[in-house]
C-alpha cells in the first residue's frame, strides 16, 4: 500500500477499513486494490477539510460524489461509510482540535446530503436512460414492423419477376378508378397488351433468357406508360390502365408509345430477343362500365389485334364485340339443342334432267332455337366446324336421315338416296367407317340409298387417312360426290385415286346460264360433264332456279339438277308425296 | 433451434413483461429497470436471498476473467448475453489497459440493445447487435461483427450468466461448438452459469418460477456439464469452480463460494 506523500500510515490503516466496509454493497466495478486506493485519496480530502479553516463544506459533496460516480452508490454504502467515518477517522487519523466533534458531524452531514443528492440524480438519469432505450426499441420494433408489412404488402401485390405491380394489384386500382367518385365525365381506359409468340424465345433460348426478356420489356414498359400504371397479369400478358383519360387518342397514344418501347431490339446473352407486341384497347365513360366488362373488352379485342397478324394495336368495337359474343353463344348451345332435339331435317330432291324423277334427296339441317326462331346452316355450321361441335352434329345428321330415309318407298321402285353432307373432321375422324356400318346396320338403309357428300378441301390433305376411309365406304357401295366442285382447288388428281361417283357442281357456274350469252359458264360446264363422264361420274348441277337453267344443262348432257326450280328444301312428308 | 418468426414479423417490445437484462442490473444495483422488473427481482430476491450477491460474484468474475484476457493479449471480444450495459462493460475493462481492444455486444433483449447503442456511441471499437445466443451462425455471419472482429486472430467468446437461460431442446453443447469453429487457437471461451449443485431443491424450484415469468425461464446445470461445454478448449487454472474461487483478488473473497450459485471457467483453443 503506498503511503501519502505527507506521510501518515495511519490514512491507509482507515482507507482499508472503509474499503473492507462498502465492499460487498453493490457490485464495484473495480479490483479492491483500486477501491483502497480510491477511498485513500478520498480520505486524505476528508482529512484535509477537517483540518482546514473555515470548514468548507463542499469537500464533503465532493467526496459524495466521487463515490457515487466510482459506483460505490448504494444505501447500504452510505450507511457504512457514515458509520466508519463516525467510528474511526478522528481515532485513525489522529485528529486534534476543540471544535473536532462538531466539524465532523457537519462534514459528515455534508457528505451524506452530497451522496443522497448523487444517488438520486443518477437513479433519475439511469431511469431516463431505460426509459428513452426502451421507448428506441420500440419505436424501431414499430417501424421494422411497419418496413415489413410495406414488404409484404409489395410482396403481395408486386410480381416477383419484374417487379411489376400483379393482379391483384391492378384489380384495386382498376376497381378504384372505375367506381371511385364515378364523376358522369370520367373515362378510363385499358391496354391490355401481349407480347407476339413470346412462347418462341422460351422455347429457343430457356426459361432464363425468356424470364430476362419479360423482365427487359417490363422495365421499357413502365417507362414508357408513365405515370399510367402498368401490371403484369401472368405470363407475357400486360395491362395498362389510363385513368382520367380524356377520349380514345389517350389510349391509342399509351399503347403506341408501349409498341414503340418493346420494338427496341433486346439483346440478352448475345441472343436478339426482340419481340412484338398486340394490344387490345378499350376506352370508355366510367359511368356504365365495370372492371369485368373492361376487362373481357380488353381480352377480346386483344385476340382481334392478335388475329390481325399483331405488331399492332385494335381499339374495341361495340358491335364486333356483341356480334361475336352472339356467336360464341350460338356456338355454345349446340350441345343442349342436340339434347333437347331442337335440330331437324329438311331436304331437297336431286332431279334427273332426263325423265324428271328424283334420283335423291339432299339433307339439310335445321335448328328451331327456342329464342332466335328456325336457324339455317350458314349461321351455326361454320361455329359447329371452329369449335368441333360439327362432329357431334354431323354424326346426328346423318344418323337422323338415315333413320328418315330407310322408311321411304317409290311407286317407281327404286326410291331416292340420301345425300349427307360430311364435314371435314368428320371424315378425319378415326371410327366413322365403323360408324357409318354400324348406323346402316341399325337402320337397315342399303349403302346405294346413301351418297356422303365431301368437299374437295376435304381432300387438300397429305394424310392418307381420310382417303382409306373414303374408299372403304365405296366399298361398302356408299354413293361419295364432291359438293361445291369447281370453286375450290378443283385437283384433278384425287378423281383419278378416289372412288368418287358424282361431282356436284357448284351453283355460280349454273347462275351464269341465265342469260343467253354466258358462253364461258357453258363451256365450262360442258366440259366439266365430258370430263365426269369419260370418268363414269354422274353430274348434279346446284343452284338450279328457272326452266331455261335446265334446259341447258339437259342440252350439255348434265345429270341431275338440283335447286328451287326443282323444289326447295322441304319436310320429309314433303318430299314422300312427290315420290308416291 | 427454437422456432423463428419469419423477419417480416418483427418482436413487439412488451416492458410489462420482466426482462432478465434489466433484473440482472436491479441485483447489481443499477436504476435501469422498471417497476416489473423490480417486482421480479424482488421475489427473486425473497425465493433465493442471495441473488444479489450472486449477480456481483457473477459480474467480478467477468471482470477478473477480462482482465486475465487482456493480460493474455487478447485484443477482440465478442460478448454473448451482454445485457443493460450497466457497470464495469468489458470494453471499459479492456480498453483501459488495451485501448485498441474491439468488443463486440449481442443480446437478445431490444431494450438492452437499444440502451447498449447509447451508451457505446461514439465507441469506434465497439459495435451491438441484437441477436439470439441460440442462433450462432447468425450472430457469427452478422456483417457489424464482421467488421469489428478479425476471425483470423484470437478472439475471446464471453456466454456469461445466458447459458442458463438455453435450454436442453436448444442444444447449448451445439451452439458452443459452432462458435468455437469460428475460432482461430489462442482464442478463448468463457462461461458462467446458474448451477445447482448442492442446492436446495425447493429454492431452486422457487428460482425457476419466478424466471417462468420472464422471457427466459431458467435451465441451472451442473458441473459436469458445464466442464463438457468447454469441449475443444483446454481449461485454465482452476477449472470450472464457483465464480469467487475463479482467480480471487484476495482469499478472503473465495470464502463461502458456492453461495454464489454460478459456475464459471475459462477455455484456451489449443493447437
Amino acid at each position: 500500500m503506498a503511503e501519502p506523500p505527507d506521510g501518515q500510515p495511519c490514512v491507509g490503516v482507515f482507507a482499508r477499513a472503509w474499503a473492507k466496509a462498502v465492499a460487498g454493497t453493490s457490485y464495484l466495478p473495480m479490483t479492491h486494490a483500486q477501491l483502497e486506493m480510491l477511498l485513500q485519496r478520498l480520505t486524505n480530502l476528508l482529512a484535509e477539510a477537517l483540518r482546514a479553516e473555515p470548514l468548507d463544506l463542499r469537500v464533503g459533496h465532493r467526496v459524495a460524489n466521487e463515490l457515487v460516480a466510482a459506483h460505490i452508490a448504494s444505501a447500504e454504502a452510505l450507511g457504512r461509510t457514515v458509520e466508519v467515518i463516525q467510528l474511526r477517522l478522528v481515532r485513525d487519523l489522529d485528529l486534534v482540535a476543540d471544535d473536532i466533534e462538531d466539524r465532523l458531524a457537519r462534514l459528515l452531514g455534508a457528505v451524506a446530503t452530497g451522496y443522497a443528492r448523487a444517488l438520486r440524480d443518477r437513479t433519475l438519469d439511469e431511469q431516463e436512460s431505460i426509459r428513452r432505450a426502451a421507448m428506441t426499441a420500440r419505436a424501431e420494433a414499430e417501424q421494422a414492423l411497419r418496413a415489413s408489412e410495406a414488404r409484404f404488402r409489395h410482396q403481395a401485390t408486386h410480381d416477383p419477376l419484374t417487379d411489376l405491380p400483379n393482379r391483384t394489384l391492378f384489380a384495386e386500382r382498376l376497381a378504384a378508378a372505375v367506381t371511385g367518385s364515378a364523376g358522369s365525365g370520367r373515362r378510363v381506359g385499358l391496354c391490355f397488351l401481349d407480347l407476339d409468340r413470346f412462347k418462341r424465345v422460351n422455347d429457343s433460348f430457356g426459361h432464363q433468357i425468356g424470364d430476362r426478356a419479360l423482365v427487359a420489356a417490363a422495365r421499357r414498359l413502365r417507362r414508357a406508360v408513365e405515370p399510367h400504371l402498368v401490371a403484369r397479369l401472368g405470363g407475357d400478358a400486360f395491362v395498362v390502365l389510363v385513368e382520367r383519360s380524356t377520349g380514345t387518342g389517350d389510349v391509342v397514344a399509351v399503347a403506341e408509345a408501349a409498341l414503340a418501347a418493346l420494338s427496341e431490339p433486346v439483346v440478352v446473352d448475345g441472343h436478339d430477343v426482340t419481340v412484338t407486341a398486340s394490344v387490345g384497347i378499350v376506352e370508355r365513360r366510367v359511368v356504365g362500365t365495370s372492371p369485368d366488362d373492361l376487362m373481357r373488352a380488353a381480352g377480346s379485342t386483344l385476340l382481334w389485334a392478335k388475329a390481325a397478324g399483331g405488331a399492332g394495336w385494335a381499339l374495341y368495337d361495340a358491335e364486333r364485340d356483341s356480334r361475336e359474343q352472339a356467336r360464341q353463344e350460338l356456338s355454345a348451345a349446340i350441345p343442349a339443342g342436340l339434347e333437347r332435339g331442337e335440330f331437324f331435317l329438311d331436304y331437297q330432291p336431286l332431279t334427273s334432267l332426263h325423265d324428271g324423277s328424283v334420283l335423291g334427296v339432299e339433307a339439310l339441317v335445321r335448328w328451331r332455337h327456342p329464342r332466335l326462331g328456325v336457324l339455317r346452316p350458314d349461321s351455326f355450321i361454320g361455329l359447329a366446324e371452329e369449335t368441333g361441335l360439327i362432329v357431334q352434329l354431323g354424326g346426328w345428321v346423318l344418323a337422323e336421315a338415315c333413320r328418315e330415309a330407310v322408311g321411304w318407298t317409290s311407286a317407281s321402285g327404286q326410291p331416292p338416296y340420301v345425300s349427307v353432307n360430311l364435314a371435314v373432321r368428320q371424315v378425319r375422324r378415326p371410327g366413322l367407317v365403323q360408324e357409318v356400318r354400324a348406323l346402316l346396320r341399325r337402320t337397315g338403309l342399303p349403302p346405294n340409298r346413301l351418297q356422303l357428300e365431301i368437299t374437295e378441301s376435304t381432300m387438300m390433305t397429305t394424310s392418307e387417312e381420310p382417303v382409306r376411309a373414303l374408299r372403304a365406304l365405296a366399298a361398302l357401295g356408299i354413293r361419295i360426290a364432291i359438293d361445291d366442285f369447281g370453286t375450290g382447288y378443283s385437283n384433278l388428281a384425287y378423281l383419278r385415286d378416289l372412288p368418287v361417283t358424282e361431282l356436284k357442281v357448284a351453283g355460280e357456274f349454273v347462275r351464269g346460264l341465265r342469260t343467253p350469252d354466258a358462253l364461258a359458264d357453258e363451256r365450262i360446264l360442258a366440259s366439266l360433264v365430258s370430263l365426269a363422264h369419260a370418268l363414269d361420274l354422274t353430274v348434279t348441277a346446284e343452284g338450279v332456279e328457272t326452266g331455261g337453267q335446265a334446259e341447258r344443262l339437259r342440252a350439255i348432257g348434265c345429270d341431275a339438277g338440283q335447286g328451287w326450280h326443282f323444289g326447295r328444301p322441304a319436310p320429309p312428308d314433303h318430299i314422300l308425296a312427290r315420290i308416291r | 433451434m427454437s422456432l423463428r418468426r419469419p423477419d417480416w414479423a418483427p418482436e413487439t417490445i412488451d416492458v410489462e413483461r420482466p426482462s432478465v437484462a434489466r433484473m440482472y442490473d436491479y441485483y447489481l444495483g443499477g436504476s435501469h429497470n422498471f417497476a416489473v422488473d423490480r417486482a421480479a427481482a424482488r421475489a427473486m430476491v425473497a425465493a433465493v436471498p442471495q441473488a444479489p450477491l450472486m449477480a456481483q460474484a457473477n459480474r467480478a468474475f467477468l471482470r477478473r476473467a477480462v482482465q486475465f484476457l487482456t493480460d493474455a493479449g487478447i485484443r477482440q471480444f465478442l460478448d454473448i448475453g451482454s445485457g443493460i450495459p450497466t457497470v464495469g462493460n468489458v470494453h471499459e475493462i479492456a480498453q483501459r489497459h488495451a485501448p485498441e481492444s474491439r468488443v463486440v455486444y449481442v443480446d437478445i433483449d431490444p431494450v438492452a440493445v437499444a440502451h447498449s447503442r447509447e451508451i457505446l456511441a461514439g465507441n469506434d471499437r465497439t459495435a451491438v447487435i441484437q441477436e439470439d445466443l441460440r442462433n450462432p451462425e447468425q450472430i457469427l455471419a452478422n456483417p457489424d461483427v464482421r467488421a469489428m472482429l478479425d476471425f483470423s486472430q484470437p478472439v475471446a467468446v464471453l456466454v456469461v450468466a445466458v447459458l442458463h437461460f438455453v435450454s436442453d431442446d436448444d442444444r447449448p453443447a451445439e451452439v458452443l461448438r459452432a462458435l468455437r469453429s469460428a475460432l482461430v487457437p489462442g482464442s478463448y471461451l468463457v462461461l458462467s452459469q446458474a448451477s445447482d449443485d448442492g442446492r436446495d431443491e425447493t429454492e431452486r424450484a422457487e428460482a425457476e418460477e419466478v424466471y417462468r415469468r420472464t422471457d427466459n425461464p431458467l435451465w441451472v446445470r451442473g458441473r459436469a456439464e458445464l466442464t463438457g461445454f468447454f469441449d475443444g478448449f483446454e481449461l485454465v487454472e482452476p477449472g470450472v469452480v464457483w465464480v469467487p474461487q475463479w482467480r480471487p483478488e484476495t482469499p478472503e473473497s473465495a470464502e463461502d463460494a458456492e453461495r454464489a450459485v454460478f459456475l464459471g471457467g475459462v477455455g484456451r483453443l489449443g493447437g
